[in-house]
C-alpha cells in the first residue's frame, strides 16, 4: 500500500533521505553476505521506499538480516550510508510494531537489551538463556556448544554488573 | 605507556583474550587505566532498536573517560570499536545529540564534555611499539608457523582510519615483524555472520566455511583474530561443518608466544580448536 505521508516522515529520520540518490546499481545487494535470505534485496527495498510502499518496507525482513558488515556502505558509488538506513528502518519498525514475524532477530535484540538493562553489561549465558525461552529448538541445538564453552570456563554465570546501570535503563 | 581502556563485555569470557593482553602488556610495560564502572557499548543491538538509547550508552562511556581525564579509549573488540566510533561521529557531526545524553547522565553527576580518539589495541602493538623494541623482546622463532590474518568487518569499516576497508595490511606487516610466516588470502575482511550465528547457523556456517577453506587452501596453519565475536564464530562452528581444522587464536596470543611467554599464561586452553598441535 502506497503511503506517501509515511514515506516523507521516514525521510526525516537520520540519513534516510540519502536513498533518494540511489541509482539502483545493486552494488549493495551484490556485497551483502545474507542477501539470499532477505525478502527484498537492499536495492529492491530502496526502490520500494521511493515508490512509497511503506507497509511492505516496514514489514520486510531485509533490515533484520543485515549483519552490519558495512560492505555496502563503503562500496556504494553514491556514498549512501546503506547500513545506517537499515538501522533507521529497524528502529522505525520497532516504533510502529511492524517487525517481521518470520525473523528471530527482533526477539534476540530484545533479549540482549533486557540483559543489558538489568546488569549494565551483556552476559552471553543470560542472553542465550533468554533467547532459549523464546526459541527452545535453537537452545537444544546449542547445548553441545554450551557444554564445550563450560568445559573451558568460558561461560560466566554471575553477570558483571555496572553500578550506574540505572542511568542507561 | 598508559592508555585509557574499555574492555567490553566479552573480554573476560573470551578464549584467552584477557589473559594474553595482560601478559603482553606486562612484557612490554603497557598500563591500562580502565574506564571505571563502564557499561555495554550497545553494539549493533541497541542501534537496531533505539537511537537515543544507543547514543546514551556510548555517551556514558565517553563521559566517564572525560571524568578520568583520559586522552583516548583503547578497545579490544571490533564491535566496541565501531560502535563507539560511530557514536563519536554522530556527536561530532550533530552536536545537538549531546544535550539529551547529558540530561540523562546528570543523575550520576556525569557529563560528556568532549569526544576523544578511539583506537584498537592492535594499533598500540603494531604502531606505537617501535620495531626495535619488538626486535629486542622477541624470544621465540615462530617462522615455521604460517598465519593468515582475519580482520572481520568492523575494524576497518566504515568509521575507521587505521587501514583500507577491504584490503588491510596492518596485521601482515606486524606479524612479519614478529617473525611469523604470513599467508596471503582473499577472505581477510569477509563477514563471519556476527550475532546471527547462534540462530541462523546454517547461513552463517556458509560464510564461515568460506573463510576457513580459503585460508586453509592458501596453506595457513592458524587464523589470527582480533575480535571476540569473530573468534567465537570461527572457533565454535568448525565442529559442525566440513572444513579442515584450523585453530583461531587471538593476535595477542601469537604475539605473546613470540615474546616467549608460556602458552598456558596466554589462555590458549580456552580455544575450542586446540592450538598446541600446530606449535
Amino acid at each position: 500500500m502506497i503511503d506517501l505521508g509515511l514515506q516523507q516522515e521516514f525521510y526525516k529520520n537520520g540519513s534516510a533521505k540519502e536513498i533518494k540518490k540511489c541509482i539502483q546499481c545493486g552494488t549493495c545487494s551484490a556485497s551483502c553476505p545474507l542477501t539470499e535470505r532477505m525478502d527484498h534485496s537492499p536495492r529492491e527495498l530502496f526502490a520500494l521506499i521511493r515508490d512509497g510502499e511503506m507497509a511492505e518496507v516496514l514489514e520486510s525482513n531485509t533490515p533484520w538480516y543485515c549483519v552490519s558488515c558495512y560492505y555496502c556502505m563503503t562500496r556504494c558509488p553514491k556514498e549512501i550510508p546503506v547500513t545506517d538506513v537499515m538501522y533507521t528502518l529497524k528502529q522505525k519498525a520497532v516504533e510502529m510494531g511492524t517487525e517481521p514475524k518470520d525473523n528471530k532477530m527482533p526477539d534476540i535484540y530484545r533479549s540482549f537489551q533486557s540483559v543489558v538493562r538489568r546488569n549494565g553489561r551483556m552476559n552471553e549465558a543470560m542472553v542465550m538463556a533468554s533467547c532459549g525461552l523464546r526459541y527452545p529448538s535453537d537452545t537444544f541445538l546449542n547445548i553441545p556448544l554450551g557444554l564445550r564453552l563450560l568445559k573451558r570456563r568460558r561461560l560466566e554465570f554471575f553477570p558483571q554488573k555496572t553500578k550506574g546501570r540505572g542511568t542507561i535503563r | 605507556m598508559r592508555y585509557g581502556f574499555y574492555p567490553g563485555c566479552s573480554y573476560k569470557s573470551s578464549a584467552g583474550y584477557k589473559e594474553s593482553v595482560e601478559a603482553v602488556n606486562r612484557e612490554l610495560g603497557i598500563d591500562f587505566d580502565e574506564i571505571q564502572d563502564w557499561n555495554c557499548c550497545g553494539a549493533t543491538t541497541i542501534f537496531s532498536l533505539n537511537n537515543e538509547d544507543a547514543l546514551l550508552m556510548v555517551g556514558r562511556i565517553v563521559a566517564i573517560a572525560n571524568s578520568l581525564k583520559l586522552k583516548e579509549i583503547v578497545t579490544v573488540c571490533n564491535a566496541c570499536y565501531t560502535t563507539i566510533r560511530k557514536a563519536k561521529n554522530i556527536f561530532e557531526s550533530l552536536p545537538e545529540t549531546i544535550e539529551p545524553v547529558n540530561k540523562r547522565l546528570a543523575s550520576e553527576g556525569l557529563k560528556l564534555e568532549q569526544t576523544i580518539p578511539v583506537r584498537h589495541y592492535l594499533e598500540i602493538l603494531a604502531n606505537d611499539i617501535a620495531e626495535d623494541v619488538w626486535r629486542v623482546k622477541r624470544k621465540r622463532n615462530l617462522s615455521s608457523l604460517r598465519v593468515a590474518a582475519y580482520y572481520g568487518c568492523q575494524l576497518t569499516r566504515p568509521w575507521a582510519d587505521l587501514d583500507h576497508p577491504e584490503r588491510p595490511q596492518i596485521l601482515d606487516r606486524f606479524f612479519k615483524q614478529l617473525g611469523f610466516s604470513v599467508v596471503n588470502h582473499a577472505a581477510k575482511t569477509l563477514c563471519c555472520g556476527a550475532a546471527h550465528s547462534l540462530h541462523y547457523s546454517a547461513d552463517c556456517n556458509t560464510l564461515i566455511s568460506r573463510i576457513i577453506r580459503e585460508t586453509s587452501n592458501q596453506g595457513a596453519d592458524v587464523i589470527r583474530t582480533l575480535c571476540p565475536m569473530c573468534q567465537f564464530n570461527l572457533d565454535s562452528s568448525q565442529a559442525g561443518i566440513d572444513v579442515p581444522s584450523v585453530p583461531i587464536p587471538y593476535f595477542t596470543q601469537l604475539a605473546g608466544l613470540a615474546l616467549g611467554i608460556e602458552p598456558d599464561r596466554l589462555g590458549i586452553r580456552k580455544l575450542l580448536v586446540p592450538l598446541k598441535p600446530v606449535l
